[in-house]
C-alpha cells in the first residue's frame, strides 16, 4: 500500500487532478425518529401528561440550554422526555427534570408530577461518565441500574447507555420517585455493570464514588481520550490517579508522543519495543504528571502527585495487567467500555 | 514533585499568547476601550456593522499594555473581547490558564453539570483577587415553558433568588457581576414583573451588580424587550455567522448598545462543525472574529475544553482582525453534487458489488468537506479489491441523483495510496 514519496507524490497530485463532479440536489438526510414511547412504562395511577418528546443533538440546547455542550462531549445521541401524573395533577410542560432549575416548592397540594428523562450515550462508558459530571459528591449509591443516587425531589441512575434523571414536583411526600425508577430500569437494556477499570484503582486513600469519566480532551488535551480519573487523599497530599484506555498499544504510544511533544518533555525510559514505559512531564496546563504505559493503557497521577504515589501506579498497572488476562480469557467485563 | 503549575502555565503563556499574562490588571476597575481594539476595528475589509452612538460619554482611555478590551455597556466593565464560556469545562487548570492569559469574564450557569460547574469555578476563584475576574452566572426559572417561552402562572420570582444563594454557595462568593435570566425567547417574559422584581431584588441585596437576559431563540425580540424594560444591564445572545436571520440580530444588537446596554455573544462557533458527520471542522478562529468584528459585539464566550482551543481563542483575543482568508473559510462547503442519499439502488446493478453509498462517502470527504484524511480512513475500512472496477466495461450502474459512479470510484480509490503523512 505505501510507495516512495516520489510515487505518493505523484498518486496525490494525479488525484488532485479531478474534473467537477455532475451536478445533483442536496437532499438532508433526515434523522430517523426513534420509537420513544416504548421507553416509558405504564404507572397505575398515572398517565403520561405530556410527551413523550425526542431530543437530538441538534435540539437539546432548546430543553436544557448551555448545558447541552457537556451532552455532546459524551456522544449523546437522543433524548426521550415525558411527564407523568396523577389524578387531577396540573401539567408542567416542556419542564427539564433537572433538579438544579426544578422548581421545589410550586404547589402544596396533594397531586404530584414525575418528569422522566432518558438521555441515550453512544455507550455505556460514556453514559456512566456524563452522570460522573454530574454526581454530586458525599451521596449514597441506591441499586438502581449501574448506580443511582436521590434528594428529596429527584432520582437519577445510569444503566447502559442511558442515563435517567426523575424529578417529582408538586406534592413531595410521599415520594413516588423509587418506584417509578424500578419501572423504568427494568426496561432498559444495558449493564448493570460499572466500567471494569473502576475496580483497577488502589482503595488506600481513594475517595469514594468521586471518580470521573472523560471521552475526549482529558486533561485538557484532544489527543487523551476515553479516561477515567480518581481523587486521592493520604495525609495531607491530595492528587489524582488516571487510566486511559487506548485502542491498542500503538494508540497509547502514540499519545505518549504527542504529550511529550506539547510538555516538550526529554527522552523517556521505555523497553525496546516502547510498548511499554515511564516518564513524568511537565504539562504546561497541570504541572508536573507522572505517566506510565504498557499495552493498550496508559495510566498515571496528577494534581501535585506525592511520593506515595509510586507504590499506587505500581498497584494500578498490575491490576490494569490482570483485567487484560480476564478479558483474554473471556470475562465479559473489560476496559472502560 | 513540586507544584509548578503556575510557573508552567505562564511559561506556556508566554510562548503561546505573546505575553498576554503580562497585561492582566484589575478587572472591574477600567471604564474604555484601547487604542489597539479601535485599530483592529478599523482594519477591517468587509463592511462590518456600525458601532452604536455610546449613551454616555465614555470616560478616557485607559491605556492599557494587556490584550483589547471593550466597554461592556453601561456595566462600565472593560472586558476582554474573548470570555470564557465554562459550561463544559470541567478542569480548573484551563480556567485557571485562562484567566492568567487575559480571559477574565467567566460565564457559566446554575444549572450547568447540575452545579458542578459553578462548584469547580469555586476551587478557582477562591485562590483569586475578587477584582481580577468578572462572573457571570445565570438562573432558569422551572416554571417557563420551553415551546411558548412564558412563564406559567405558578411563577414564582423568589425561585431566583433561592437559585442565586445556592450558586454564590457554590462559587464562593458574596455577589456575581453579572446574573442573568437564562433562556429566554418572548417579549412578554422578559417583562414579567414578578421576575423583574426578583431581579431587582438580587441587585438591591447586592447579590448581583448588574442583571442580563440570555437568548438563543428569537433574539431580535428578546434583545429589544430587555431594552424596553430598563432593568436589564447586558444581554447575552446567540451570534454567529450561519444563523439566517443573524442580519436581524445585528440591527437589534445595535439598537442594545446605542442603549447602553452591555452585549455578550454566543454560539460564535455555529454548532463546530459544518457537516452531521463531523468531518468538515469550521473555522473557529474566523467564526470567532465575524462576531467580534461588529464593534456592538463587546465580549465573546466561546467554550473551549483544550489547551489548543484555549491558545486559540487567545490568537483572537490578541488579533481579531477578520482576514480575507478567514472569509474565504466561512464560506460553507458546497454539498452539491456531493451528498450520497443511501438509497442504494446501486447495489444490485453493480457486477463487482461495491460499496458504493460509502465510496461516495468517502468522495464527498475528500472533494467537498476536503478531509483528505477521513477520506482515506474509510475507504481503508472498506477492504475493497485493488483494482475496484475490475474489468467493468460499460458501467451498468444508474445513479438516482445522477452522480457519475464509475468515475467517481475510480477517483476516490486512488486515495489509498497516498501516505497518511502527505494528507493534508
Amino acid at each position: 500500500m505505501r510507495g516512495s514519496p516520489l510515487a505518493a507524490r505523484g498518486a496525490l497530485a494525479a488525484f488532485f487532478v479531478f474534473s467537477a463532479p455532475a451536478s445533483g440536489d442536496f437532499q438532508a438526510a433526515t434523522a430517523a425518529v426513534s420509537e420513544t414511547s416504548s421507553l416509558f412504562p405504564k404507572v397505575e395511577g398515572w398517565k403520561i401528561s405530556d410527551g413523550p418528546t425526542r431530543y437530538t443533538p441538534e435540539t437539546l440546547f432548546e430543553y436544557i440550554d448551555g448545558g447541552a455542550e457537556s451532552f455532546l462531549q459524551f456522544d449523546f445521541q437522543d433524548l426521550a422526555s415525558a411527564t407523568y401524573a396523577n389524578d387531577g395533577a396540573a401539567h408542567a410542560k416542556n419542564r427539564p427534570s433537572s433538579r438544579a432549575s426544578h422548581d421545589r416548592d410550586s404547589t402544596a397540594a396533594s397531586k404530584a408530577e414525575i418528569t422522566v428523562d432518558i438521555y441515550r450515550h453512544r455507550d455505556a462508558f460514556r453514559a456512566f461518565g456524563m452522570y460522573t459530571q454530574e454526581r454530586p459528591a458525599g451521596t449514597t449509591p441506591l441499586p438502581i441500574g449501574v448506580e443511582a443516587y436521590a434528594g428529596p425531589d429527584y432520582l437519577e441512575f445510569v444503566v447502559g447507555p442511558y442515563y435517567v434523571k426523575l424529578v417529582q414536583s408538586g406534592a413531595r411526600q410521599p415520594s413516588f420517585l423509587r418506584r417509578f425508577a424500578e419501572k423504568v430500569v427494568a426496561d432498559l437494556a444495558g449493564t448493570r455493570e460499572p466500567p471494569a477499570v473502576l475496580k483497577c484503582f488502589p482503595e488506600r486513600g481513594k475517595r469514594a464514588r468521586a471518580e470521573k469519566l472523560m471521552a475526549r480532551d482529558f486533561l485538557g488535551h484532544p489527543f487523551l481520550h476515553d479516561a477515567v480519573a480518581v481523587p486521592y487523599q493520604i495525609g495531607e497530599a491530595n492528587f489524582r490517579l488516571f487510566v486511559v484506555e487506548g485502542k491498542d498499544s500503538a494508540d497509547v504510544r502514540a499519545m505518549v508522543q504527542r504529550y511529550r511533544a506539547v510538555a516538550k518533555s526529554p527522552a523517556v525510559a521505555t523497553d525496546s519495543a516502547g510498548s511499554e514505559g515511564t516518564a513524568t512531564l511537565k504539562d504546561p496546563l497541570n504541572g508536573e504528571v507522572t505517566l506510565q504505559w504498557k499495552g493498550r493503557w496508559l495510566w498515571g497521577a496528577v494534581d501535585q502527585p506525592a511520593d506515595e504515589c509510586q507504590s499506587l501506579l505500581d498497584e494500578l498497572g498490575r491490576k490494569l495487567s490482570a483485567l487484560d488476562k480476564e478479558s483474554s480469557a473471556g470475562s465479559p467485563a473489560s476496559g472502560t467500555r | 514533585m513540586n507544584n509548578t503549575n503556575k510557573l508552567e502555565r505562564r511559561d506556556f503563556l508566554k510562548l503561546g499568547a505573546g505575553g498576554l499574562a503580562a497585561g492582566v490588571l484589575s478587572a472591574g476597575c477600567a471604564t474604555a476601550a484601547s487604542t489597539q481594539e479601535k485599530q483592529n476595528l478599523s482594519a477591517e475589509t468587509a463592511a462590518p456593522p456600525k458601532p452604536a452612538p455610546t449613551a454616555e460619554p465614555a470616560a478616557p482611555v485607559a491605556k492599557t499594555a494587556g490584550p483589547p478590551r471593550r466597554v461592556l455597556g453601561r456595566t462600565g466593565i472593560e472586558v476582554p473581547i474573548v470570555s470564557m464560556g465554562v459550561m463544559n469545562a470541567d478542569n480548573p487548570n484551563l480556567v485557571r490558564a485562562a484567566l492568567d492569559g487575559g480571559i477574565f469574564l467567566l460565564d457559566t450557569a446554575h444549572g450547568y453539570q447540575e452545579g458542578r460547574n459553578e462548584e469547580m469555578l469555586g476551587t478557582v476563584l477562591k485562590d483569586r483577587k475578587r477584582d481580577s475576574f468578572v462572573i457571570a452566572t445565570k438562573v432558569h426559572l422551572s416554571t417557563l415553558d420551553r415551546k411558548t417561552g412564558l412563564f406559567s402562572k405558578e411563577t414564582r420570582g423568589e425561585e431566583i433568588g433561592e437559585k442565586l444563594d445556592i450558586s454564590l454557595k457554590r462559587l464562593g462568593l458574596d455577589h456575581v457581576d453579572i446574573l442573568h435570566l437564562h433562556n429566554q425567547s418572548a417579549r412578554e417574559s422578559v417583562l414579567y414583573e414578578p421576575v423583574l422584581k426578583a431581579l431587582e431584588k438580587a441587585k438591591r441585596d447586592g447579590k448581583a451588580r448588574f442583571l442580563g437576559c440570555s437568548t438563543h431563540k428569537n433574539e431580535p425580540e428578546v434583545i429589544r424587550a430587555a431594552v424596553e424594560a430598563k432593568l436589564y444591564d447586558v444581554v447575552l445572545t446567540s451570534y454567529n455567522f450561519r444563523q439566517d436571520h443573524h442580519l436581524e440580530v445585528q440591527k437589534a444588537v445595535g439598537e442594545a448598545a446605542q442603549a447602553g446596554l452591555g452585549i455578550v455573544a454566543m454560539k460564535t462557533q455555529a454548532g463546530v462543525y459544518w457537516d452531521k458527520e463531523k468531518q468538515s471542522p469550521i473555522n473557529m478562529k474566523a467564526a470567532l472574529k465575524w462576531a467580534l468584528r461588529d464593534p456592538n459585539v463587546h465580549t465573546a464566550i466561546p467554550g473551549f475544553t483544550t489547551l489548543d482551543q484555549l491558545q486559540a481563542d487567545l490568537e483572537v483575543l490578541r488579533d481579531s482582525t477578520l482576514t480575507d482568508d478567514d472569509k474565504r473559510s466561512l464560506e460553507a462547503p458546497k454539498l452539491v453534487g456531493f451528498f450520497c442519499q443511501g438509497c442504494d439502488q446501486c447495489l444490485d446493478p453493480c457486477l463487482e458489488k461495491l460499496p458504493i453509498p460509502e465510496l461516495m462517502r468517502s468522495f464527498m470527504y475528500a472533494h467537498a468537506y476536503r478531509n483528505r484524511q477521513a477520506a482515506q480512513a474509510l475507504l481503508l475500512e472498506l477492504d475493497l479489491p485493488e483494482s475496484p472496477c475490475g474489468d467493468c466495461g460499460a458501467c451498468p450502474v444508474r445513479c438516482a441523483k445522477g452522480f457519475d459512479v464509475r468515475q467517481r470510484v475510480r477517483d476516490i480509490v486512488r486515495l489509498r495510496e497516498v501516505p497518511r503523512e502527505f494528507l493534508i
